[in-house]
């Protein structure tokens, strides 16, 4: 009940406060205008003419001062003679009509309502503020990790049969790096639910990371449990491609990388590599896309620094050729492609990221050789 | 509920400012009355906008997530100054500091009003009012700062690590002084044209505003020159980037309207073209708002871009800069245009003055929008470059440079020419032999080097001419002479400061172009390198824990030329938020030079550096500095500030001589 009191107080006294300065801005307004009704034209004549006498003063001081001679000054008094008459002879602005009550208070009335309106569809009154030193309850969410996982553990100790508490400290074993805990925690899910193909994998993956790139028979059985069960399943069969590739057994990894692309949708992120992974099982284990680069790579090569070197191109061209010559183990090409470079771009402020990657390769720098 | 009330005062300030612009425009002949209740407003706009803008600070200083502007840009471990100039380090807060800047000078028009006409008025605080009503409902409409977020979440985005340093609490606040001042020269523009009212005496309201406004950009620009200068981590000091440029054209054509409006206020001539300058000011003033607002550009000014704000901010700035030249093109034939002058006379050099700045504003704005458009229409991608900017401006400032001197030598009306070249004879052959004499000492041949000296030190001394012609240095005694230096007015003075400043900085340019020198290099601990007789030995390299980020910090010790040894401590920054990295080059001055050193990437066993020696590169601020001190002395000449020219008092002045 008192905290939705509190709901509701917060905005009235909100809208209070909005009102009252809505108030005063309107009252504040209204009575600049008052004690001002007289139209004061006098001043502006006054204004003006005094305009006249300082410029008719700054005339003098010039012929006092040298600046004009005596004819010249008679000529600009002449001028501003002929300005005081246009000024005289031009028709006053039409009468002005007085400033009327009528229309500041609807003025003022329109501003109101205004603002008011405007607020309320664009304001959230309700909210209150939320600075950081008075939300102590953040402090209770801000656990970390570690922490979260010691109260898991303490509950589990008390009640290992807590299906949901080992269900959610697996995962957080693995992301802490603990994977024999992990896979401890996935067995005794596996004994208090159900097996199925994703905690199978889940297992092996826990096991295999234990090993480090061992293996591991256990996660390899596991593995094969869990494709006999779920034909559709892709992740545990990624996962016996990648162990089968391991052991170099091309003819298995060949079928496991086959039926997880059969499996897929097209744009799945594993996919590059399950083919790249097939191509190469298929090849008994050669991998021959290196090959391939490298020839695509000195194609591209020769066509851009054709270019580069005839019509010259941006810092980030040359970057790149220096880079593939580099990548090609072709020294000289890319000292020289390097060389050119500096002169196209002789400021060093223009060629950050290229000077790194010549530096970073041991090229020489013209700078050094002065 | 600070923030909600903020939020409330910024939607009044709206409220009040779109009901001012419609009273102020639509019922401005209704005299006094109406100006009272107008300035009034201005004054309560400003007072809100305060009010929102305290607010949304103040939520950024207590770390108030529910505040969503807070929660993207802002950090609870941020040092508390950038927790302050954050509010503007982003699109929505900028905004409302552009408003807040918008109101304080209308608030100020109306505070220094006394003197002027009440329909003058009128209009002046209608159109302020409209320009608050446009960017006030803009912001509030397309970019609110105060949207809330509710839960509100644990920890804030962070700020870019790049405007996390002391440029940011003072770059953007100048800088929009300058671009928003022009708007009480637009407001003025208009007044004009509808009231039919330009004068002198309309010259002389407006050319205190323009003064401050220029004062302001100019600071502004220096400050955001040097800011690039130290924290990009490049040492380049100007790079024709499309948002530089955008502040540069206003101040290029607020560099005319300063000049247009000296002759206006002397001689009642140029009256079309200064109002016309007015609000060619201020609409460039927009058109950088919108470049840099639109997210068209990206760079480190955009923030966070949205195509829709974009074309809204197009469209205003299409009704307001439209509405003033379709204004201006059928108010203008009506208006009587005064003051008769010879070619050769004060007038016509500052008519040259204004027609290369105009030309320069035109090249820099081509330069700027031609990539925009082409991109736009065809979807080709081309670049231009600093060689197009140097070269072309480059091209209009050396005449603009060679005729500066004479101008204050001129008199009013028709002035005799030879007589002044005979006057600045011999500060000629100074340059000359100086130029040469430099020039010979660093083996520079025939070539710019030279040229761009003759010019800097032409410019320097002939801005002295005056003064010693005024003074009659050395042909009557020295006391005498100094005693008529103090008498002087004040405006001269300015005159021949700013145009001494702007020597200054053309010297700068000149010396840091041509001699510049860099070495790019990887170094050891323990290992030395050496340019430009400056010895830099990297002894250490160590790692250190700022308040919000971790340092790579190499320990250089350098040694001058002279012997003097300094430690240069330059830093790669990693920011925890974000992740993001930075530079940040250690700079050490030697006099006027500066030796500029960048800690590079590292490498597998080894690290980049950079080493730039920057001769006399200080000069380049220092002059800008030296205008902006111009200004502000000729601001405080008694026969331009705002309210009443004191007549009399300068009459006694003149008798006494």
């Amino acid at each position: 009940m008192p905290r939705l009191a509190d709901k509701r107080l917060g905005p009235m006294i909100f809208w209070s406060i909005a009102i009252a300065v809505t108030a005063i801005a309107c009252a504040a307004l209204f009575y600049a205008a008052a004690g001002r009704t007289v139209n004061a034209t006098t001043g502006e004549m006054a204004d003006q003419n005094r305009h006249f006498r300082l410029a008719l003063d700054a005339i003098e001081a010039d012929e006092r001062s040298g600046k004009l001679d005596a004819s010249q000054a008679l000529a600009a008094k002449g001028e501003l003679a002929r300005e005081i008459l246009r000024d005289k002879a031009a028709p006053d602005p039409a009468p002005a009509r007085s400033f009327g009550q009528l229309q500041l208070l609807s003025g003022l009335a329109i501003t109101a309502a205004l603002s008011l309106a405007l607020y309320a569809f664009l304001g959230r009154p309700d909210l209150p503020a939320q600075p950081l030193a008075d939300r102590p309850e953040l402090v209770a969410q801000s656990l970390d990790l570690d922490d979260a996982v010691a109260r898991i553990e303490a509950r589990l100790i008390e009640a290992p049969d807590d299906l949901r508490g080992w269900q959610v400290i697996a995962p957080a074993y693995l992301e802490m790096g603990r994977f024999a805990d992990a896979a401890e925690a996935y067995r005794r899910v596996m004994a208090l639910s159900a097996p199925s193909a994703d905690l199978r994998t889940d297992l092996a993956e826990a096991l295999l990371l234990d090993a480090n790139g061992a293996g591991s028979d256990e996660a390899m059985d596991q593995l094969e449990q869990a494709v006999a069960a779920d034909a559709g399943h892709v992740r545990s069969r990624l996962y016996l491609a990648a162990e089968f590739m391991r052991l170099g057994r091309y003819d298995q990894a060949q079928t496991y990388w086959q039926q997880a692309i059969n499996l897929a949708q097209g744009n799945e992120s594993w996919l590059p590599a399950a083919r790249q992974g097939l191509a190469v099982a298929a090849n008994d284990g050669v991998d021959t896309t290196a090959a391939d680069q490298a020839e695509m790579i000195q194609g591209m090569v020769g066509g851009l620094a054709d270019r580069l070197y005839a019509e010259g191109g941006s810092v980030e061209e040359w970057s790149q050729l220096v880079r593939s010559y580099l990548v090609l183990n072709d020294r000289d090409n890319a000292q020289r492609a390097y060389d050119a470079a500096v002169i196209a771009y002789p400021a060093a402020f223009d060629r950050g990221e290229l000077d790194t990657l010549a530096l970073d390769a041991g090229l020489t720098l013209n700078g050094d050789d002065q | 509920m600070s923030i909600e009330l903020g939020h409330f005062a910024l939607v009044l300030a709206f409220a009040i400012a779109v009901v001012s612009a419609m009273g102020g425009l639509l019922l401005w002949r209704r005299g006094e009355r109406l100006a009272a209740v107008l300035g009034q407003a201005a004054i309560l706009q400003f007072v809100l906008v305060s009010v929102a803008f305290l607010a949304v600070v103040h939520a950024f200083v207590v770390s108030d997530f529910s505040l969503a502007l807070a929660a993207n840009h802002s950090h609870s471990l941020k040092p508390l100054i950038f927790k302050i100039s954050g509010v503007w380090g982003n699109h929505e807060g900028s905004m409302l500091l552009w408003v807040l800047i918008l109101v304080l000078f209308g608030a100020l028009a109306a505070a220094f009003r006394r003197s002027l006409p009440s329909d003058l008025t009128n209009l002046v605080l209608g159109t302020q009012s409209l320009l608050t009503a446009a960017f006030a409902g803009f912001t509030l409409f397309t970019s609110n700062p105060f949207a809330r977020l509710s839960p509100a979440p644990l920890e804030g985005g962070d700020l870019n690590p790049v405007l996390q340093d002391v440029g940011l609490a003072i770059h953007p606040p100048l800088l929009y002084a300058g671009y928003v001042g022009f708007s009480i020269c637009f407001s003025f523009a208009i007044a004009a044209l509808i009231s039919g009212r330009i004068d002198q005496a309309w010259a002389r309201w407006v050319r205190p505003w323009t003064m401050l406004s220029w004062v302001f950009l100019t600071l502004g620009i220096a400050m955001g020159s040097y800011w690039a200068y130290y924290e990009l981590g490049w040492g380049g000091w100007w790079f024709w980037d499309p948002v530089e440029n955008a502040s540069f054209m206003p101040w290029l054509a607020g560099t005319a309207l300063l000049h247009s409006a000296l002759v206006m206020e002397k001689r009642n001539a140029l009256k079309i073209w200064t109002i016309f300058l007015a609000i060619i000011t201020f609409s460039l003033s927009l058109l950088g708002t919108f470049l840099v607002r639109s997210g068209i550009l990206t760079s480190v000014h955009t923030f966070a871009s949205d195509p829709t704000r974009g074309l809204v901010i197009l469209a205003m700035l299409a009704v307001l800069i439209g509405g003033a030249f379709l204004l201006f093109a059928i108010r203008s034939p009506a208006l009587r245009q005064g003051g008769l002058f010879a070619p050769i006379s004060r007038e016509g050099a500052l008519i040259l003055n204004n027609l290369f700045l105009a030309t320069a504003v035109g090249a820099v704005l081509v330069g700027t929008l031609y990539p925009l458009l082409l991109d736009a229409l065809t979807g080709t991608t081309i670049s231009v470059g600093a060689p197009f900017f140097n070269f072309t401006f480059g091209a209009l400032m050396a005449p603009l440079l060679l005729v500066l001197p004479f101008g204050p030598l001129l008199a009013w009306k028709r002035a005799d020419l030879v007589a002044a070249g005979q006057r600045l004879m011999g500060f000629a052959a100074l340059a000359v032999f100086l130029a040469i004499l430099i020039s010979a000492l660093a083996g520079n041949s025939i070539s710019l080097v030279p040229i761009g000296l003759l010019l800097g030190f032409w410019v320097t001394f002939g801005a002295i001419a005056e003064l010693i012609e005024r003074s009659r240095l050395g042909r009557i005694p020295l006391a005498e002479s100094l005693r008529r230096l103090a008498g002087l007015p004040r405006s001269i003075w300015s005159t021949a400061i700013g145009h001494m400043g702007l020597g200054l900085t053309v010297l700068g340019i000149v010396s840091v172009s041509a001699w510049e020198t860099e070495l790019v290099t990887t170094l050891n601990p323990g290992e030395t390198a050496e340019l430009s007789g400056y010895e830099i030995a990297f002894d250490s390299f160590e790692q250190l824990e700022g308040a919000n980020y971790l340092a790579d910090t190499g320990v250089f010790t350098v040694t001058g030329p002279n012997g003097g040894t300094a430690v240069l401590m330059p830093e790669r920054r990693t920011y925890v938020a974000s992740g993001t990295p930075t530079t940040e080059a250690a700079i050490q001055s030697y006099g006027l030079s500066q030796l500029y050193l960048q800690l590079g990437e590292p490498l597998e066993d080894t690290h980049v550096i950079r080493v730039w020696h920057k001769p006399y590169i200080l000069l380049i601020w220092i002059g800008a500095l030296v205008m902006s001190g111009a200004g502000i002395l000729s601001l405080s000449d008694r026969r331009v500030r705002f309210g009443v020219p004191q007549a009399a008092r300068k009459a006694k002045l003149e008798a006494s001589r």
